[in-house]
């Protein structure tokens, strides 16, 4: 077949795509910033970390009290992640289905761990759980201690890592579409199971997502836990004050090892994290 | 009516699950975050509101105040300004090493506060990398303000950027194309439309940015040096007090942070409100 | 202005938007560019704003070559298909803007804009809405207050993409008369696109179809719907019922029939298709001798659409048809479902098929 339209073509040109203005200049910017702040002092880390060779690194954090340290941080980190999990499920649960006096101002306040500097809360949290102190009073008797010892800090990390459970949950709660709990229920699902058929299975990468948030978030935790850990060696010590002290001796290249491991970790779950936030907006926000 | 009650028989629990579950989130929330916050204020209050008052007025609470401020009011336009590029290039523009460039602003959210401060002390620090260079020129940073602003740089560097991002992507490029077949130049676009188009959600990251900035304490804690009256923050300051036993002195300190942190909570609520921005940090 | 675009091609990624396309708009014109999604009519547009650049290809204004201007100085008025208004912004003010970010020598003094803003709302009949905010208009408001923003900049060239496609049909239909008016006032050259045949016959002066990123056709609407030149055309401005044959030695037969057609001499027993429109399918109860240019079909269903009926049929190898009646004629005819009939095309078009091995060929 022919039409009008010839084929031809004219000769190919370069040319400049058209772009929106400022390329140059915020690339050049962003690449400035993040290479200066960012990028630099990670090689600092990692040149100091591996500066006397791998055999002292590696021997140094088989080194007992290193290896309580981050038993310690990882645990308490873990078990704080837990219980927000649970409770940031239920809280936004509420939030978002429930209604009852002041939930606007409640559910404004569900970011205080976050607005409160973390050394506020770590004095206040130790006021409370020390053995004279408001709760732990009622504890000490029954020969429990809160403060000063590891209970003391995965409470502390339950407080910090609690608004990012309920600020992921809550967004997928919102958009989930009513009609399908209707048509769970009109095919004969009683609550229950629509819950644990329907619901839960939408919620499930956001809670993931919220529960790894959380984690990253508390390994590194240090102001709101310093204070309520006793910082005994071997004991209650978490790995960022373990750096503070090995900073204070001098000892650059133990520090960088340990905070080596806390970074591959970090990153290993910020990329779990995104990945994760794909498979959320494609799961909850698909409709 | 019938559509509420339609809706009842099969999206809302039975009144003892909605009890039992609201009484649940309540308890916790009440432990957890209401409890705290009472504490602050008891504590600060506990001998009177003059104890209080002077302990405020003590110079090295109000030192610390001073350069809690200076240190917000220097990091704080600089992680706008970088937020506000990063937003820009990223979301205007597809390029190589985009995602890769997504991923790096992220970064400081992943690192623990003490390594952020460590990495400073690394490279500035006088056994750092640019430590002789510095001492040869008589230059402080590790130890001194600049170390402070730096620190306090680095730990709040993500959050203009982080609220922009998928704000800008999300409104597109039209308005900016409309923009520009009427004759607006690049600049011109940049403050008529795309500024006014994202203030509530740069606002929002400027706001979130200065409360954890007023607030940082683990990286800031590692390069101060802890000098009295130079540079001591104002939570540390509270650390300070605190381990010095001057209960009072410490929670009034605390106070102030955490009336400036209900104020945060109250102007965060008050753009959500708005629209256009949705809880995150 | 006129506006040339020469051998104009696109790619995005692997994606052929554009391959090499010609085409002149002359001074004062008004054309629709018309085609299905993914046509490239869009790309096209666009680069005749200058919103993208073409990979090779000239676009030429009144004589100037203008591939490489930026946007804002082509003085083109676009009409986005969202209509992109400035949300922060009241009506007046997206009506402003194209005069207020005017380097200060060539800006009006504010009285001079004001005035100019008044003016536009009135030709758009938007009069005592400039203090309202896009949110607060219908779609068809925002649709006046995006072409009124793109006409207060006196632009050589309106474009408007897809300008009606976010409305309801019944402001639609106004709307496009609207424009046509508009048009015939101002006088200025536009090109709008549209998916949208009817849109495309009813306003403008020349349509131009395309099709995968190249032009199938360009003429007047009574040229592209009267003389399609080929099928995809054909097919793309209206409902037509399709009759497979085949050609041999310039002539098409299709079942029983056998029609003379010239054009089509050079094919050897080739695969063929005719086509025609449901309104040119005339319908008869007796073939009165004349069997040779009727074929028989049985109605099976019937439906009203008020000043016209459409009749459903279905040909003897169960191949189903379209008749268009008007309602005088079905009244005279008073078919009843069921009924065996004779049709006759009073309008044949035959189109050689495109060659595909392995495809189905149906007899009459």
């Amino acid at each position: 077949m022919s039409f009008t339209a010839s084929h031809k073509l004219a000769p190919t040109r370069r040319r400049k795509p058209v772009r929106p203005p400022g390329f140059g200049l915020t690339l050049g910017v962003t690449l400035a910033y993040l290479s200066a702040g960012v990028i630099l002092p990670l090689t600092a880390v990692a040149a100091m970390a591996s500066r006397d060779g791998a055999g002292k690194f590696l021997a140094m954090l088989g080194d007992e009290r290193v290896l309580a340290a981050f038993k310690l941080s990882f645990g308490a980190a873990l078990g704080a992640a837990i219980v927000d999990t649970f409770f940031g499920l239920i809280v936004a649960w509420v939030l978002v289905r429930y209604s009852f006096p002041l939930k606007r101002v409640v559910d404004a306040f569900v970011d205080l761990p976050f607005a409160l500097p973390t050394a506020v809360a770590g004095i206040t949290l130790t006021t409370i759980c020390a053995p004279d102190g408001w709760v732990g009073r009622y504890f000490e008797p029954l020969g429990i201690k809160l403060a000063f010892a590891p209970v003391g800090i995965v409470i502390a990390l339950i407080f910090t890592g609690l608004p990012f459970v309920v600020r992921t949950v809550q967004p997928i709660l919102e958009d989930l579409d009513g009609e399908i709990e209707e048509a769970a229920s009109s095919l004969g699902a009683s609550r229950w199971e629509t819950f644990r058929r329907v619901i839960f299975p939408t919620l499930v990468p956001a809670l993931l997502t919220g529960f790894a948030l959380c984690f990253a978030r508390t390994v590194g935790e240090y102001g709101s836990v310093v204070f309520i850990s006793g910082n005994l060696p071997n004991e209650t010590e978490i790995v960022p004050l373990l750096i503070i002290s090995k900073l204070e001796q001098f000892d650059y290249p133990a520090a960088a090892a340990l905070a080596v491991v806390m970074l591959v970790v970090s990153f290993a779950l910020l990329l779990a994290i995104n990945a994760l936030q794909v498979w959320t907006a494609r799961r909850g926000g698909g409709r | 009516m019938a559509q509420n009650r339609r809706t009842s028989s099969s999206k809302s629990d039975p009144l003892w699950v909605r009890v039992l579950l609201t009484l649940m989130a309540l308890t916790f929330l009440g432990l957890f975050l209401a409890m705290p916050l009472c504490v602050v204020f008891i504590e600060a209050f506990q001998q009177g509101w003059r104890l209080w008052l002077s302990s405020l007025k003590d110079p090295d609470a109000l030192a610390a105040m001073r350069l809690s401020l200076f240190a917000v009011v220097v990091a704080v336009p600089m992680n706008t300004i970088f937020g506000l590029c990063a937003a820009w290039v990223l979301t205007r523009f597809r390029f190589k090493g985009r995602s890769a460039l997504l991923t790096l602003i992220d970064i400081p959210f992943a690192v623990s506060p003490v390594i952020a401060g460590m990495m400073l002390v690394l490279l500035f620090g006088s056994r750092g990398w640019f430590g002789s260079y510095l001492d040869a020129h008589n230059w402080k940073i590790v130890f001194a303000t600049p170390g402070i602003i730096l620190a306090t740089a680095f730990v709040t560097m993500p959050f203009v950027a982080r609220e922009l991002i998928p704000l800008m992507e999300s409104q597109g490029q039209e308005e900016e194309q409309a923009a520009r077949t009427l004759g607006a130049s690049g600049w011109q676009t940049f403050w008529r439309v795309t500024l006014p188009n994202i203030k509530w959600a740069l606002l929002y990251g400027i706001i979130l940015c200065s409360a954890r900035a007023v607030g940082e304490f683990g990286a800031v804690s590692v390069v101060s040096g802890h000098i009295t009256g130079q540079t001591m923050t104002l939570p540390l300051h509270i650390e300070a007090r605190y381990n010095e036993y001057s209960t009072v002195a410490a929670f009034s300190a605390a106070s102030v942070l955490a009336l400036l942190a209900l104020v945060t909570l109250a102007a965060k609520t008050f753009i959500e409100l708005r629209g256009q921005v949705r809880k995150r940090h | 202005m006129s506006i040339e675009v020469k051998g104009v091609t696109k790619k995005f990624g692997d994606f052929n938007a554009l391959g090499g396309v010609n085409l002149d708009i002359h001074t004062g014109e008004l054309v629709a560019l018309l085609g299905p999604s993914g046509s490239g009519k869009t790309t096209l547009l666009r680069i005749i704003a200058g919103l993208e650049t073409p990979d090779s290809g000239s676009v030429i204004f009144h004589g100037n070559d203008a591939t490489d201007q930026p946007t804002q100085d082509r003085q083109v008025g676009f009409v986005f298909q969202h209509y992109a208004l400035f949300r922060h912004m009241t009506v007046a003010e997206n009506i402003a803007f194209g005069l207020r970010v005017r380097p200060r020598k060539l800006r009006p003094n504010n009285t001079e804009i004001k005035n100019r803003v008044t003016n536009l709302l009135q030709l758009v009949q938007l009069e005592g809405l400039a203090e309202r905010y896009p949110s607060e208009l219908s779609g068809g408001q925002r649709q006046r207050v995006a072409l009124a923003r793109a006409l207060a900049v006196e632009p050589k060239v309106l474009l408007l993409d897809e300008p009606f496609g976010a409305l309801d049909a019944r402001v639609r239909q106004e709307l496009r008369r609207r424009l046509r008016k508009l048009h015939d006032e101002l006088g200025v050259t536009t090109v709008f696109v549209t998916h949208d045949q009817e849109e495309a016959l009813e306003v403008s002066d020349r349509v131009v179809v395309l099709n995968k990123g190249h032009i199938e056709q360009i003429g007047t609407p009574d040229e592209v719907y009267l003389e399609p030149k080929n099928a995809f055309v054909l097919n793309f401005l209206g409902n037509v019922n399709r009759f497979r044959g085949r050609a041999d030695h310039g002539q098409v037969r299709i079942g029983d029939l056998t029609l003379d057609a010239p054009e089509h001499a050079a094919l050897v027993d080739a695969p063929v298709s005719g086509f025609v429109r449901p309104h040119d399918i005339d319908i008869t109860r007796h073939h009165n001798g004349d069997s040779a240019s009727l074929i028989p079909a049985t109605v099976t269903f019937i439906a009203s659409l008020g000043p016209f009926v459409r009749v459903e049929l279905e040909r003897e190898n169960g191949e189903p048809l379209d008749a268009l009646l008007t309602r005088e004629r079905y009244e005279e005819l008073s078919l009843q479902s069921g009924e065996p009939v004779f049709i006759r095309a009073r309008r044949l078009r035959v189109f050689a098929d495109d060659v595909k091995p392995g495809g189905e060929d149906y007899s009459i």
